[in-house]
């Protein structure tokens, strides 16, 4: 019932006052003269786990960025824990507490494993090297990463995922955004990184999660959105979106 | 390659039209100077763009093989007695073959390597010509003298030199080739898509590295021939290619990369500005910095509109 | 370290420009650390080398004083150029060094009532009165600072901001990292290690001239070196400081006319053949057989 609440955003920072993390409000994004975002509009409660799913090309991996402030929206609004961080550089976010994933990872190669972690508590946070490092060792710990001092090239798929998600908690996010962490990993591989994502928010953090694989979907979110060709077409718990005639009309074709 | 918007295009068209008009009024020669430039700038940047848009590599030896046909046309000049304008199918003919062991050599292996690593090779071409150059021919300028070159006309009270249009003609007859060759013919649209998108343009069955190749080598004879025509009105030293890399690259950059029409519009401006200065009495020595100035300002308005847009 | 004072005064006056080079070496392996190549090199060389014979020509201030000053200078330049153009980065900032030599050049040739114009400007002594030994303990010193700080860039959190923007703009970005600040901040503190370099180049040869103290070697050489001994390490651009600056002086004089020549080879052939330098060929050859 939350989804309805939510139709309009402005109205939903007075009425629900601190419960939105994140709002969205009519975010338009052209390339050239291709429109990857049409008028997105939603928002983000605390402490939830919220969905974006949509076939390729639906604009999901643009909206993150567009969030994370690597290049800016056409126009509309974007609200932070209430303030406006539309024309905010992407490192200020991040300092603001938003933190993300990359759908390819990004490992910086010139660093080891703990040294990639670092660099979020050290510049995220603004830590010492001394409580970066601590702060990191911490965090592979609980990501289950070992033997930190590897290179990156020494790194198997599920850990350098794990790796991307460490890096972003170690700037102390209050929202997570995560593009495609599950792609590539196994069944079991697959059920570790629910649990971790599970455990990130039990500790307060709010999460978006883009996701292909359905059953993530399914077992990890309370909510989704969904996008196609830039719009958003249906927003809801999943179980309900899944039977919506145009949700079923966007993913004909794909695999679910 | 695209171009500017139209409504966008009258914006700069219409004003610098006018500044030119008022600016004829007033000093005509620093126009007629100025026109003459900006041929020049054009018929040098336009093949560094061209290499710039496909390949996707600056090219900071552009300069110094220019250089190297120029000494080409002059060796020959010498050595016959003749004309040294005989020698332009020759250079760039050398400078296309030249062009291809280069690329061969070079070039190809730093394709899709970082952008510091093409930098410095380019660099370290660049520095190998100029030195080479000055082992051969030593560091002293040579220039030739040729009886057309001082051919002037007059209208009304105005007389001036007619043969600096040579460039305007040249990097107009070059704009109009390179647009035919890259929009009409087989190989010159394989060109335009390489440059566009390099793995589609493999996965459609285009020989990329062959592309890269003719278009490389294009670049050089190109740059080869302009060299002759650099020849006939200045002096030519083993270091006289690096200003002209730079200038070349302030134009590929303030007319967007890969614009190649941009760049006779903004080599209009920037030699128009260039000539008002240097034919000022006082300020004369200062020319040189325009084009500085304007990279500058290039880059402020470029970074601003990556935050805004 | 100290085996000129036993040697000869060539051998002394040999060691100095080694050591001159190697600051020079290093400092733009400093910045090349972060992504960003200059080769402005000679423009923060001169700049320093200007301000600081003409501070002590017109200022009658100190030899040392007057080093720091070109310092000072070198980095101010540095810093409104950054401030401009390290907005942009990659080829474009590397474009608008590739002019500042020839830039700063046409200035001090149009100022000539302040520098003396195309002919220079002649110091009435130089430092130390000429004192060879000290000129080398002079330079010793500067390079012992500029390893310090070299090192202290790969030791603290400089390494991590450094190695994030040399490596992926976008995490650094993402991660909270002020790239545009530390690239600004790396470019400004390289720039006056030139600039303290030329400076003390000046005072030691009580000269300075447009063609001759914005001399492309200034540039080049550093370059060859940082890329034959293998970039983004301490130890690298001291290696090849060490081989190319030993040979350098014996070049110059065989190859009056082209001795740069060899440069640009080294940097072509190091780059197609042996990209990481002969530092890291070796550490490479190192880990290999563990």
């Amino acid at each position: 019932m939350r989804s309805i609440e939510h139709q309009d955003p402005t109205m939903t920072n007075q009425m629900a006052g601190e419960m939105a993390v994140l709002e969205i409000d009519s975010l338009v994004r052209r390339f050239g003269g291709l429109a990857a975002l049409r008028q997105v509009s939603f928002a983000v409660n605390a402490h939830e786990v919220l969905g974006i799913i949509g076939p390729n090309g639906a604009g999901k991996t643009t909206l993150i960025n567009v969030i994370g402030g690597i290049y800016p929206p056409t126009s509309g609004r974007i609200l932070f824990q209430g303030r406006d961080i539309t024309e905010l550089p992407a490192h200020l976010r991040c300092r603001l507490g938003i933190a993300r994933t990359f759908q390819i990872v990004r490992p910086v190669q010139g660093l080891n494993l703990l040294q990639n972690i670092m660099v979020g508590s050290l510049f995220g946070r603004g830590a010492s090297l001394k409580e970066a490092r601590s702060q990191s060792l911490g965090i592979c710990q609980f990501m289950g990463l070992s033997r930190v001092d590897r290179a990156i090239a020494k790194l198997t798929v599920l850990e350098i995922k794990k790796m991307e998600i460490a890096r972003a908690l170690s700037t102390q996010p209050r929202i997570l955004l995560l593009d495609e962490v599950m792609a590539g990993l196994n069944v079991d591989e697959t059920r570790e990184m629910i649990d971790l994502v599970r455990q990130v928010c039990a500790q307060g953090v709010t999460v978006c999660i883009i996701e292909h694989v359905m059953s993530v979907i399914r077992e990890l979110t309370e909510r989704v959105i969904v996008l196609d060709h830039g719009e958003k077409i249906a927003q809801g718990p999943y179980e309900e979106v899944s039977r919506d005639p145009r949700v079923i009309g966007a993913y004909l074709g794909e695999e679910e | 390659m695209s171009a500017l918007p139209r409504s966008r295009r009258y914006q700069i068209a219409v004003p610098l039209a006018l500044f030119i008009v008022v600016l004829a009024w007033w000093h005509p020669y620093a126009v007629i100077e100025g026109v003459q430039r900006a041929g020049l700038y054009a018929a040098i940047a336009l093949p560094m763009a061209l290499i710039l848009g496909i390949v996707g590599i600056v090219n900071l030896a552009h300069g110094d093989f220019l250089m190297l046909g120029a000494y080409l046309a002059y060796w020959f000049a010498v050595h016959t007695q003749g004309d040294p304008l005989v020698a332009i199918l020759p250079a760039a003919l050398g400078l296309f073959l030249l062009g291809a062991v280069v690329y061969r050599a070079t070039i190809k292996h730093v394709i899709g390597s970082s952008e510091l690593s093409q930098l410095l090779l380019t660099f370290g071409l660049a520095i190998v010509l100029q030195q080479t150059a000055t082992l051969l021919w030593t560091s002293q300028p040579v220039s030739i003298n040729t009886e057309y070159t001082s051919t002037s006309a007059t209208i009304g009270s105005l007389t001036f030199g007619t043969y600096g249009f040579v460039y305007v003609a040249a990097a107009v007859i070059e704009f109009a080739g390179l647009t035919f060759f890259l929009q009409r013919t087989r190989l010159g649209q394989a060109a335009s898509a390489s440059g566009q998108n390099p793995v589609g343009a493999r996965i459609v069955g285009i020989n990329v590295d062959r592309v890269y190749l003719i278009v490389f080598s294009i670049s050089l004879a190109l740059a080869g021939a302009v060299g002759v025509l650099f020849l006939t009105r200045h002096a030519v030293f083993p270091l006289v290619g690096g200003g002209l890399t730079f200038k070349s690259f302030c134009l590929a950059a303030m007319a967007g990369l890969g614009n190649l029409r941009g760049i006779l519009w903004c080599s209009l401006i920037l030699g128009l500005a260039e000539s008002l200065v240097s034919t000022s009495k006082e300020y004369a020595g200062w020319a040189d910095l325009i084009f500085f100035v304007a990279i500058v300002a290039v880059i402020l308005v470029q970074s601003h509109r990556r935050q805004v847009t | 370290m100290a085996f000129p004072l036993y040697a000869g005064v060539y051998l002394q006056h040999t060691a100095t420009i080694i050591l001159t080079y190697l600051c020079l070496a290093l400092s733009w392996d400093m910045l090349v650390r972060t992504g960003q190549i200059s080769f402005g090199v000679a423009g923060f060389f001169g700049i320093g080398a200007y301000s600081a014979a003409l501070t002590a020509l017109n200022l009658k201030l100190d030899p040392l004083l007057s080093i720091a000053v070109g310092g000072l200078a070198a980095m101010a330049a540095a810093l409104v150029l950054g401030l401009t153009t390290l907005q942009l980065r990659g080829m474009y900032f590397a474009i608008t060094t590739l002019a500042l030599t020839e830039i700063f050049r046409v200035i001090v040739r149009n100022l000539p009532g302040l520098t003396g114009g195309p002919e220079g400007t002649v110091l009435p002594s130089a430092i130390f009165d000429g004192d060879p030994t000290k000129t080398y303990w002079l330079l010793l010193a500067i390079a012992l600072v500029t390893i310090a700080i070299s090192e202290a860039f790969q030791r603290t959190r400089v390494y991590f901001a450094i190695t994030s923007i040399r490596h992926d703009e976008m995490v650094a970005r993402s991660s909270g990292l002020d790239i545009f600040k530390y690239a600004v901040f790396v470019f400004a503190v390289t720039s006056a290690i030139q600039g303290i370099v030329g400076a003390s180049f000046a005072q030691q040869y009580a000269f300075v001239s447009p063609e001759g103290t914005f001399d492309i070697d200034f540039t080049l050489l550093p370059i060859a070196m940082c890329l034959l001994g293998g970039m983004h390490s301490t130890l690298g651009p001291i290696i090849g400081a060490l081989v190319l600056g030993s040979v350098a002086e014996y070049l110059k004089l065989q190859l009056p006319y082209g001795h740069l020549l060899v440069y640009g080879a080294v940097i072509t052939l190091v780059i197609l053949l042996m990209p990481q330098g002969v530092a890291g060929k070796m550490k490479e050859q190192f880990v290999r057989e563990q």
